[in-house]
């Protein structure tokens, strides 16, 4: 009888949490945030000129000016796109040959513990560096154009990649080179047959996940004069050509899209190649 | 040991002794390597890689890493607030985007059968504009409204909405229907099924994708000023014009200072949040 005397709903009622601190926490954030904002943010009304640009953005990106698409030169759509995807390819390429030496060195099941900390210590340097500084600078000692954007490219995925390649090393099974050493294989059979097959499927599904990062980082690159889409694309968004900002703009969607989609089905398929 | 370069690339057969034809099975790694390296030659003739190059000027590159290396501290005092508004504005950009994402999360998720054409509209938009780069949409947005960081912030927002969201409802596909069923029996509405029974399934998923996105927004926050939306990118343009090295420098360093601690109490935050 007790018992089912506490189960009333008032009892239960009471149990149940009070939402009095919750509020008092949304209370001073929505405080601080205004405050913040006050702050920072300055809002000076939409004028008219401003409603109208956006009308004629509006139209421009959904009439995309067949003249760039079409033209082949060197400022046509193909040849801006391909220089854009050549520029995260080759970079996410390159960065990978110096990720995978770097990857080893720091893994803690293969080298000692204090080169580990070095190799941790550049990569994490290297990370910290945004990409675009990079490009700036590659673009003030080099000169513009691609080159300065593949570099950039390649020493910002350095961090990244050398970062997950390290987890799969160190979850490599030492069972298997064991098993290879007792039946008296070489040292080039066993990376051959005891590491390559552990770590080749992981790391090209990090590769295709940076390049698809890369992609979007090129498409910015251009900003800096590295090379790629983006210095004409801004440039026809300040000039307001806007059916051509819109072909652009369809441009990099189509890229981004057609190699998400062929990224992920290579990614799945690799990820049921494992189990 | 030609006939050991051809066996890679065409497998061998065997003839047994009682007539069988035993064929190794086909490999397309071969191809597929010499395929890429093929590519990367192509795709470096294209971008007019030179090696030759690269080393002549790299005396260039460190001596402006050299230039940039004794910080001008003095230049503190003038890149405080942007630097505080780059913050400002990426955390603004966050927390709305995520605001909105979440309850919009909850109507995207399939599992709710709502309205299919509507959802497949959504989220179709959803993935064109996610391929689009935060700098376009600033680039666009401060045209529209003028320079200033509302601009970047809009444009963080639209960027952290599009991520959050897609990363948000597929998390709520996978939870456990039960509780919501045995909620939705008693005769709760719709809204309160959700935040009793799924949110509390999702809500660390929830935080951790919050925190992933101040990160990424950070960075992308300090390029913003490039094209004018406000930030710590407008004086670094103007610095790197005037050629004010050391000024640069400082910034460089804050920004990376600010990256890293910002990257260590989120991966903290994040780990906490896995456990509990």
């Amino acid at each position: 009888m007790m018992t089912e005397k506490h189960l009333t709903i008032e009892s239960q009622l009471e149990k149940f949490p009070s939402v009095l601190p919750k509020f008092i926490i949304g209370l001073v954030s929505f405080v601080v945030f205004y405050i913040l904002t006050t702050i920072t943010i300055s809002f000076k009304g939409i004028n008219e000129k401003g409603i109208l640009i956006a009308i004629a953005a509006f139209k421009g990106l959904f009439n995309p000016s067949m003249s760039v698409i079409t033209d082949l030169g060197k400022y046509g759509l193909l040849q801006m796109l391909f220089e854009t995807l050549a520029i995260a390819f080759l970079g996410t390429i390159i960065g990978l040959v110096f990720a995978i030496p770097l990857a080893f060195l720091s893994s803690r099941n293969i080298c000692p513990r204090w080169i580990n900390t070095i190799c941790l210590t550049l990569i994490s340097i290297i990370r910290a560096f945004p990409a675009f500084m990079l490009g700036i600078m590659f673009v003030k000692s080099i000169g513009p154009g691609a080159f300065a954007g593949v570099l950039s490219m390649a020493i910002g995925s350095i961090g990244m990649l050398s970062k997950l390649i390290i987890e799969v090393i160190e979850d490599l099974n030492p069972g298997i080179a064991e098993a290879l050493d007792a039946a008296g294989c070489s040292t080039f059979e066993k990376i051959r047959y005891g590491l390559i097959p552990q770590l080749s499927s992981n790391i090209i599904s990090i590769v295709l996940y940076r390049l698809d990062i890369n992609v979007k980082n090129a498409t910015i690159l251009g900003i800096v004069q590295a090379g790629g889409i983006g210095a004409q694309l801004m440039f026809a968004i300040n000039a307001r050509r806007w059916s051509d900002t819109g072909a652009m703009l369809l441009g990099i969607i189509f890229m981004t899209i057609v190699l998400e989609y062929f990224s992920t089905r290579i990614r799945t398929r690799l990820a049921g190649q494992k189990d | 040991m030609i006939d050991d370069i051809l066996h890679i690339f065409f497998p061998r057969e065997y003839t047994l002794e009682n007539g069988k034809v035993v064929k190794e099975k086909f490999n397309w790694t071969p191809y597929i390597t010499i395929a890429i390296i093929l590519f990367s030659v192509f795709c470096a003739v294209f971008t007019k890689v030179d090696i030759p190059r690269l080393f002549q000027r790299s005396k260039a590159f460190w001596a402006l890493i050299e230039e940039m290396i004794p910080p001008n501290w003095g230049f503190w005092r003038d890149m405080q607030k942007p630097m505080i508004d780059t913050i400002v504005m990426s955390v603004l950009g966050t927390v709305v985007g995520c605001l909105i994402a979440l309850p919009m999360s909850f109507y995207l998720s399939s599992n709710f059968k709502l309205n299919k054409v509507y959802l497949a509209g959504h989220k179709g938009l959803l993935s064109l504009l996610r391929t689009l780069p935060t700098l376009v949409y600033a680039q666009l947005l401060s045209i529209v409204i003028g320079t200033g960081t509302l601009a970047g912030t809009i444009s963080i927002t639209i960027f952290t909405y599009t991520i959050c969201v897609k990363m948000m409802y597929e998390q709520i596909e996978t939870v456990d229907m039960g509780p919501y069923e045995a909620l939705e029996s008693t005769g709760a509405s719709r809204v309160k099924c959700m935040m009793k029974a799924i949110y509390p399934q999702v809500r660390g998923f929830f935080w951790s994708t919050v925190l992933y996105c101040f990160e990424t927004n950070v960075r992308s926050a300090a390029i913003l000023g490039y094209v004018g939306a406000g930030g710590i990118g407008v004086q670094i343009n103007e610095q790197l014009t005037w050629r004010r090295y050391g000024n640069t420098g400082l910034m460089v360093l804050v920004l990376v200072i600010t990256v890293v601690i910002i990257e260590t109490i989120s991966r903290e935050l994040r780990k906490k949040l896995v456990q509990g």
